[in-house]
């Protein structure tokens, strides 16, 4: 391979870096003096210390997008190691990616049903000012009379309140999950009512640009479901803020925006999408349905990333009711086709015994047939491969976290017309979220909670039992103890506690007393109903003035 | 100049920047966490370059605009001249005018000989999708189309070949006055010269005689009135029905064609009339798909003379596929085909077992079962939602085997 001067010195600087960092690990192991911990781990928040205003907009090509993940993913090669965006007790830190929501914070069913709606929806007269350019869905950007911003989409021809409720729906819940989302309202809109700026531009199959006439809005509504009295339902998305650089990737990060160390395929609340994807048949991963913008932030420009557009989810997308397949298989997977081709379509999947309802505006949704582990997107991000049983215990703890109530406000935000339609769409969610429960939550060691008092008394519990949804370990748990040296790594034993069906230890005589000091406990299940609960979750706890702290997790090792 | 390191080589850089900052770091080299991570931000800050497409991507993108968004300019063409003419490419050139007719001049060459150019505009889409007109002319020569005589009771060995020139020129308009219906009209000069045929048969002057071959050794110039109605199922009607024309696994079209053939001559005037019934039926969600097609074409009046390169014809890549092009051919004709589908991927392939009947007569009176030529076969399709761009079958009539390479659909 030849290299061109320029990538000659960019080796050089490559090599460089790569030898700062094993000389920088060589003394740190020399002298004995790596340190785990910081005094402000574990970190609640991602810093963003730099300036992101020179972020450039750049808009990924659908094909290429899909290509590359169907047949050029590299995360299919890779080992499955550990979420690079993690605190150091196994969290995702809130960012400009992720806010921790439910599960975290004190949600109510009220909070779920206003979702990320921050005020009312658009006021008086709409005045479009550019037809939609992106998505399947019928629809243009508009400006109301207080002058905000609206992207207005409607629901496809023959599909009453599919597309429409299916994104207010999904809106509340990927809100809720900590995605940042956009605020939508569902609105009625007469063509009467609507003006034309004279700044629109149209873009017709020509492609040359030129001003937007009525007869154009005729063609945008010609594609939109018309109701009986004539008006159309849709809708409105606020505006968001910021300079607008179109979508993200599922791997590798921005190289225009310095706050973006980790690669996105090991930010974990990317890897959850799989988890959550499961959920809400959320089929449509493509970096389209993303949006980065650069925001203001304590006087810098921050890049945040919007889940932008959750419409591919449930049983109904912007054209009408999903394929059949549709989150069972990939759009290319050779196994199944081969085997199709082979026994002339007699090699049989689960999808084609599911049944659906006839219910218009839900689709092809349902719960039956449904197995989170199965359950597949159109395309595999590289996030989605390189997602581990760690990854999805997490995400599957937070779609646990929904209550039925919950569930059912968020579904109300559709506005269906037909309660049996709602009532349908909140039951299937409700049993997807239970079998995301019993699929995700035994998988590994799922012991959480873990607090340590000051009479040295070790509470944790564990997420799948509490769920209801695996046994007890029939030999209840143990526990190692350590005194633990922040400094140099490494771990002094202090004593064995254990084979007690309570979810609480009390710690071994000799631990450490003073301010700073470290204690690190492993907890483990014996004769438990999933193997993967003999793999003890590390904990370490830090001695302070108002007692002990928890500093860090580790559910499963780095490397898998 | 400066020079940039390549944008590999710079996420290289970006991410063991990143995961130096990761590492557990000696005591004295950052005081938290946060600063941790500040210091690979800030070093980050100093290489930040624009996203940029790679090579593959800027492939991509350049084959998506020139097959996907067709815009204007250069475009290569895989296309038919003519049934029979075999394997055939070609190119062209398309230029918008006004917001959506294109302006396309484009020529297409067979391994046969067969040649076309034409030239025209065609604007879909308008009045709110319900109109779309197409003007065209052209110029089109087929060197070594096969004859084998009238009717049924002919053999594969009377074959000779004709070759015509065919200058046409053409307006047709589309109306959809609601999505589901579909009603074109078109007025088309056709002026034909035949000649001796080229290829490894006899040329059709040395087999038959104008009683076997009625025509025989006219070139005719005709104007011709088309009329369609057809009852057009797509899912743009709000019914979740047939897809699209070139793909469909579900609903169905219904329509009726009639042609009044005006020789300028008045010697070769007909009338013709056809019938075309598609339904696609889907089995368990689509896993596999009956389709059906059955086709009727006749000339209407007993008294008209129809030259026979015009008659109404079986056999070619969908028609009866175990058969040459046109190896039927009489005032009448009937095809029945089946097709039992299933579909390995859906976003790309179909494979189909088809059977296919068909038969030709002086009258439709004169169908009998009896005399029904069939064929069996296998076929592989790679499509898209809207088209089928390779169909290759392997079909076997009574008289062997048949390899079809075809860029549309059967039916």
């Amino acid at each position: 391979m030849r290299l061109t001067r320029s990538s000659r010195s960019a080796s050089t600087l490559l090599v460089f870096a790569c030898a700062i960092a094993f000389v920088a690990t060589a003394i740190g192991t020399l002298a004995g003096g790596t340190r785990k911990f910081f005094d402000d781990d574990p970190i609640p928040r991602e810093p963003e210390t730099q300036d992101a205003s020179g972020a450039t907009p750049y808009d990924i090509n659908l094909i290429w997008d899909l290509s590359y993940n169907l047949f050029a993913n590299p995360a299919r090669n890779q080992p499955k190691i550990r979420a690079k965006n993690l605190n150091t007790i196994d969290e995702v830190a809130d960012s400009s990616w992720f806010v921790n929501r439910i599960l975290s914070q004190p949600l109510n069913v009220e909070d779920v049903g206003r979702g990320p709606v921050t005020g009312p929806g658009p006021a008086g007269r709409l005045t479009i000012i550019a037809p939609k350019s992106a998505g399947a869905a019928p629809g243009f950007l508009a400006r109301d009379e207080r002058g905000s911003l609206w992207f207005v989409s409607f629901d496809a021809k023959g599909q009453p309140e599919g597309a429409t409720s299916v994104i207010m729906v999904a809106n509340k819940l990927f809100w809720a999950l900590g995605y940042w989302q956009v605020e939508n309202h569902l609105i009625v809109i007469r063509p009467d009512e609507l003006a034309i700026a004279d700044t629109a531009k149209w873009k017709p199959p020509s492609g040359k640009r030129r001003r937007m006439h009525r007869s154009d809005l005729a063609e945008v509504l010609r594609r939109a479901h018309r109701r009986a009295d004539g008006s159309y339902r849709a809708v409105a998305a606020r505006g968001l803020p910021g300079k607008i650089l179109e979508g993200f990737q599922y791997y590798g990060t921005r190289p225009d925006d310095p706050n973006d160390l980790v690669p996105h395929e090991h930010r974990r609340e990317l890897r959850a999408l799989k988890v959550f994807g499961a959920w809400t048949n959320l089929v449509d991963m493509k970096a389209g349905n993303t949006l980065d913008t650069v925001v203001q932030e304590n006087g810098r420009g921050i890049v945040r990333h919007y889940l932008q557009d959750v419409g591919s989810t449930f049983g109904i997308g912007a054209n009408g009711p999903r394929d059949y397949d549709e989150g069972w298989e990939h759009l290319y997977e050779g196994d199944p086709m081969w085997k199709r081709l082979v026994s002339a379509g007699f090699y049989l999947r689960p999808w084609q015994k599911a049944d659906y309802p006839d219910y218009p505006a839900v689709g092809r949704f349902e719960a039956e047939q449904f197995d989170p582990r199965e359950w597949k997107p159109r395309v595999p991000t590289a996030a989605f491969l390189m997602s581990r049983a760690d990854d999805e215990f997490w995400a599957a703890r937070r779609v646990m976290a929904f209550s039925d109530e919950m569930i059912r406000a968020a579904v109300r935000a559709g506005g269906f017309s037909d309660p049996a339609a709602e009532k349908y769409l909140g039951d299937v969610l409700l049993e997807r979220r239970d079998k995301i429960g019993k699929a995700f939550l035994p998988a590994v060691n799922p012991l959480v909670d873990f607090a340590l008092d000051d009479a040295g008394v070790l509470t944790f519990d564990n997420a799948a039992v509490r769920a209801g949804v695996a046994e007890a370990p029939r030999a209840g748990y143990q526990a190692s103890w350590f005194a633990f040296d922040n400094a140099t790594g490494q771990a002094r034993p202090i004593g064995e506690t254990g084979r007690s069906p309570a979810l609480r230890f009390q710690a071994p005589a000799g631990l450490p007393g003073e301010t700073g000091a470290y204690v690190k406990v492993q907890v483990s299940a014996i004769d438990p109903p999933d193997p993967s609960w003999t793999t003890p979750v590390e904990v370490y706890f830090r001695r302070q003035a108002g007692g002990w702290k928890l500093v860090g997790l580790e559910r499963l090792p780095d490397a898998l | 100049m400066k020079h940039r390191p390549p944008m590999k080589v710079r996420w290289l850089l970006a991410g063991a920047l990143a995961l130096l900052a990761a590492m557990p770091m000696p005591a004295a080299a950052q005081d938290s966490r946060t600063d941790t991570i500040a210091a690979a931000q800030a070093e980050k800050a100093q290489h930040l370059v624009p996203p940029h497409p790679s090579r593959a991507e800027q492939i991509v993108v350049r084959l998506t605009r020139g097959f996907l968004e067709v815009p204007s300019g250069f475009y290569p063409l895989i296309d038919s001249v003519y049934s029979g003419g075999g394997f055939t490419l070609g190119a062209g050139y398309r230029h918008y005018v006004g917001d959506r007719a294109i302006g396309f001049f484009q020529g297409l060459y067979s391994i046969k000989n067969y040649k076309l150019v034409e030239a025209g505009i065609n604007s879909p889409g308008l009045a709110g999708g319900r109109l779309g007109y197409r003007v065209n002319f052209g110029w089109r020569d087929a060197t070594q189309v096969g004859y084998y005589g009238l009717g049924m009771d002919t053999s594969y060995d009377d074959r000779a070949n004709f070759r015509f020139d065919e200058t046409f020129g053409d307006v047709e308009a589309t109306f959809r006055p609601v999505p589901w219906s579909v009603f074109t009209g078109a007025v088309t000069y056709d002026g034909y010269d035949t000649k001796s045929g080229e290829g490894g048969h006899p040329s059709i002057e040395e087999e038959y005689t104008s009683a076997t071959a009625p025509g025989l050794g006219a070139d005719p110039n005709y104007i011709r009135l088309t009329a369609t109605a057809g009852i057009d199922l797509r899912p743009t009607s709000g019914i979740d029905y047939r897809p699209s024309a070139g793909y469909a696994r579900r609903g169905g079209y219904y329509g009726v064609k009639y042609q009044n053939w005006a020789d300028l001559d008045d010697t070769y005037s007909f009338d013709q009339m056809d019938v075309d019934l598609i339904q696609h039926i889907p089995i368990l969600k689509e896993t596999w798909v009956l389709s059906l097609h059955g086709r009727l074409q006749s000339v209407l009046n007993d008294d008209d003379t129809v030259p026979y390169f015009l008659m109404p014809s079986v056999g070619s890549g969908s028609t009866l596929r175990g058969y040459s092009s046109r190896r039927f051919r009489d005032r009448s004709s009937v095809l029945m085909q089946a097709e039992w589908r299933w579909i390995p991927n859906r976003t790309g392939l179909d494979v189909a077992l088809f059977y296919d009947a068909g038969q030709v007569a002086s009258d439709p009176s004169d169908f009998a079962t009896r005399d029904l030529e069939t064929d069996v076969g296998i076929g592989v399709r790679f499509h898209g939602p809207a088209a089928t761009p390779l169909r290759i079958e392997l079909a076997k009539g009574s008289e062997g085997w048949n390899l079809v390479f075809a860029g549309t659909a059967a039916f």
